[in-house]
């Protein structure tokens, strides 16, 4: 792929909001461990989720950085993706105060991720018209339902006028919207790209993890990457990277934070005809060759691996042999997920935060194995999905 | 720059199973629409639809696929296998990783959650079955499909609200143009769905019994539901292989108009840009397009700002005009892979779609429209309007093979 330059962060995360926050708090993570996850969660109704272990957006308030006016109907998901779209635009320079400062709003886009999005508006609408009536539905909120509504408040908000795409593909999807945003900037759709994702905590997300066993809900259990197989612990947040062709943000001398140089993904059914969920090492290792050789790059090419890990014994173990096939054992791995939980359809754009602190030149970790000596120049994102599909992504300084 | 063609279609609609029985009934004018069979429909003031009938998950799917999908992914699986079949892909073509699968919907597998939520408000968390939650992933619409044709490339659901069909086909198209797939099963599916339903009548959206597009007495939408699903080759694969090219998909045009999530932009802003930009990627200019497939949906809004847009992008020429969702309904995520369908039809038969239940013209609306019959026409090339909420607007060309000219390339920087 031709290289797209990262100009500029915007995110929300169980660790702060903000790229400096995150970054700090990526470099700090021997300090604080695996604070991020609380039992006293906000986001859940204590009646319906009892004693619950999550990485909410801890203190999150929307308005501290939107103002009052105007978010009463939206959603949780709405006002994650409204904060990190500010943030990521101001942070690139392509507005301030409000303005198209760079480019025009008509071209400016959204490549928007979420896997389960809507979840919390659609168990509000069912809960209204099942106990109550479906008359007293809220018009103003029914949108809400819609799985692409919240991305596109972001065009309504920030005035962007290019394509906006909403992305599903399980924990894989803010990994593919890097491509669609590459696809859309090389067809001259746009000259510049929010890219990325968000995940929300909701009730029935929560319950229905819980109810499949694959919750980490021990105090000191959890640890992704490890041979035990705890379980994962669910996180929440969003980010979004602007992307913007290499050349043109060198031309208007813009920071550029580190660089998309390759995408991969695909695809591996499982043996049996009745599986459905299939953690599949083939897929990610394809999707990594394929994104090595998109990058024009080996695999001694990189420094750095930023996994996809959530503590799922299968998908944890099919990860590790994909990299230790695709990449070797030597590479240092860092585990996001570790600090902030799965994060579904944000996963990929908020992992993808470890490189560029790395290639920062800030200690990252926590580090399943390896040591990073220096500044790393190149990383490996990946994303595994639950049904055989994963993604990788590399970037570089 | 590689030429992409539509090979093999496949349809599941209100107005019968395949594109056939689908042709059949537009020409001829039938409307899908009935009173809901699915689901009560008590208080609401509403009762009618375009419900999908006589779809056995069976004739189309193995007990095992059957068992693990939902109707949504159903109805896709049961699209796709006819596409794949009128395309006579052999299963050599399709195994492997230069076949991608992308599909549109805005809801998904709504009946699972629907379920899921049902057990759990009235019988608490344990009545919830554990089986069924893994189905509800939105992720899966394009899984299931690589699954039955062993493709093994990217897999990927792009939920775009109402333009989700026209959003999957022109990505489909760009992937095959990168050099990124060879061969892409693509387009949308949507259900009905109780609570969704009642969410667009409190939206005052739906109409009482009729769908009159562009009628000055126009009521809004009559909600329906179904599939369409495509197959997308390049040109050198199906050359290579001997196939058929029912039809070139030409250029498409991707906007945003950024205004409201429920209502047009005053002056069409992203519907215009979308619909020159569809035009202006397929090599040619305004004159050359031969119909439109509006989007139509028969609220006060649309029909006027888009009848205006026509107006505005043809400069006043009169070009035929028509909307399906006279007959169809507005079948949200489907609705323009449903109409992709019909517009390749209309390339390969000269014959434009009637707009039914039209009695009164609207000055507002003043469009050249396809009325109550069937027409003729020359139709080479055809556009297919997609002005979705959330002002995501998809407009997408599609030509009789051998009439577009080379595509012009993207500006690279």
């Amino acid at each position: 792929m031709r290289p797209l330059a990262i100009t500029g962060v915007g995110l929300v995360s169980p660790l702060g909001v903000g790229y400096g926050a995150l970054c700090q708090a990526i470099a700090d993570h021997g300090r604080i461990g695996s604070s991020a996850f609380r039992s006293r969660c906000t986001v859940f109704d204590p009646e319906k989720i009892e004693a619950p272990l999550a990485a909410e957006a801890w203190d999150f308030d929307a308005t501290e950085y939107l103002g009052k006016k105007g978010l009463r109907n939206f959603d949780r998901l709405t006002r994650f993706l409204l904060v990190s779209a500010k943030h990521a635009l101001e942070h690139a320079g392509l507005k301030l105060d409000g303005e198209h400062r760079v480019y025009g709003g008509e071209r400016v886009g959204v490549c928007s991720a979420t896997a389960y999005g809507s979840l919390d508006s659609i168990t509000e609408l069912v809960e209204v018209a099942e106990l109550e009536d479906p008359r007293f539905l809220n018009p103003n909120r029914f949108p809400n339902t819609v799985i692409n509504t919240a991305a596109g408040y972001v065009s309504i908000r920030e005035d962007l006028r290019a394509p906006n795409v909403t992305v599903v593909d399980g924990n894989c999807g803010a990994l593919d919207a890097v491509l669609n945003a590459e696809t859309h900037l090389h067809n001259d759709r746009a000259d510049a790209f929010l890219v990325g994702g968000g995940e929300v905590l909701s009730d029935p997300l929560y319950l229905a993890f819980r109810k499949l066993g694959a919750l980490a809900e021990e105090p000191e259990r959890y640890a992704p990457g490890s041979a035990e197989g705890y379980g994962m612990r669910l996180g929440e947040g969003a980010a979004y990277l602007c992307v913007e062709h290499d050349g043109r943000a060198t031309e208007r001398g813009a920071r550029v934070l580190g660089r998309v140089v390759g995408y991969g993904n695909a695809f591996e059914p499982p043996q049996s005809e009745a599986a459905l969920v299939h953690a599949s090492p083939l897929a990610l290792e394809r999707a990594i060759a394929m994104a090595l050789d998109d990058a024009g790059l080996g695999p001694d090419d990189l420094d750095l691996v930023c996994a996809s890990m959530n503590g799922l014994g299968p998908f944890d173990r099919a990860e590790l042999e994909a990299l230790d096939r695709s990449v070797g054992p030597e590479l240092p791995v860092v585990l996001p997920k570790a600090l902030i939980g799965e994060t579904f359809g944000a996963g990929g754009a908020l992992g993808a935060m470890w490189a560029l602190a790395a290639f920062e030149g800030l200690p990252v970790g926590p580090l399943l194995r390896g040591t990073i000596a220096g500044r790393p120049e190149r990383a490996l994102v990946v994303a595994v999905g639950f049904y055989g599909n994963a993604s990788a992504l590399v970037l570089s300084r | 720059m590689q030429r992409v063609f539509v090979t093999g279609m496949g349809v599941v609609s209100s107005l019968g199973l395949g594109h056939e029985e689908f042709w059949d009934a537009i020409v001829h004018g039938r409307t899908g629409f009935s009173p809901i069979e699915g689901f009560g429909t008590e208080g609401l003031d509403r009762s009618v639809a375009g419900e999908v009938r006589d779809f056995h998950a069976r004739d189309f799917l193995s007990h095992a696929e059957a068992r693990r999908m939902g109707r949504c992914s159903a109805f896709s699986l049961a699209a796709a296998r006819m596409a794949v079949q009128e395309a006579a892909l052999a299963p050599s073509h399709l195994k492997g990783e230069r076949t991608s699968v992308i599909v549109g919907t805005t809801m998904g597998e709504a009946d699972v959650i629907g379920e899921l939520e049902h057990a759990w408000i009235h019988r608490g968390a344990d009545a919830v079955r554990t089986a069924r939650m893994p189905m509800y992933g939105t992720t899966l619409l394009p899984i299931h499909l690589a699954r039955a044709f062993g493709a093994r490339g990217m897999v990927q659901t792009l939920p775009a609200a109402c333009a989700a069909g026209n959003y999957a086909i022109a990505f489909a198209a760009d992937l095959i143009r990168e050099g990124r797939a060879d061969v892409v099963i693509t387009g949308a599916s949507e259900l009905l769905q109780q609570h969704q339903f009642a969410g667009f009548v409190r939206l005052g959206a739906v109409a009482p019994e009729r769908c009159q597009p562009f009628d000055k007495n126009r009521k809004g939408i009559i909600i329906g539901e179904g599939s369409a699903i495509l197959v997308l080759e390049s040109e050198a694969h199906a050359v290579r292989r001997n196939a058929t090219a029912l039809a070139e998909v030409g250029g498409s045009g991707l906007a945003c108009d950024a205004h409201h999530i429920t209502r047009p932009h005053p002056d069409g802003e992203g519907s215009l840009r979308a619909m020159r930009e569809a035009i202006a990627r397929s090599g040619v200019s305004a004159d050359d397009i031969d119909f439109v497939n509006a989007h139509g949906t028969g609220t006060q809004a649309n029909d006027k700002i888009e009848s205006q847009v026509i107006g505005e992008v043809f400069g006043g020429r009169d070009i035929p005009v028509s909307s399906l969702k006279s007959m169809l309904g507005h079948c949200m995520g489907a609705a323009s892979a449903l109409e992709a369908v019909s517009c390749v039809m209309t390339v390969q038969t000269g014959v434009f779609p009637p707009t039914m239940s039209y009695e009164t013209p609207d000055p507002e609306c003043d469009v050249n429209l396809v009325a109550n019959r069937a027409a003729r026409g020359k139709a080479d090339i055809v556009l297919n309007n997609s002005l979705a909420f959330g002002g995501y607007d998809a407009v997408v060309a599609f030509a009789r093979p051998g009439v577009l000219p080379e595509m012009p390339r993207p500006i690279l920087q």
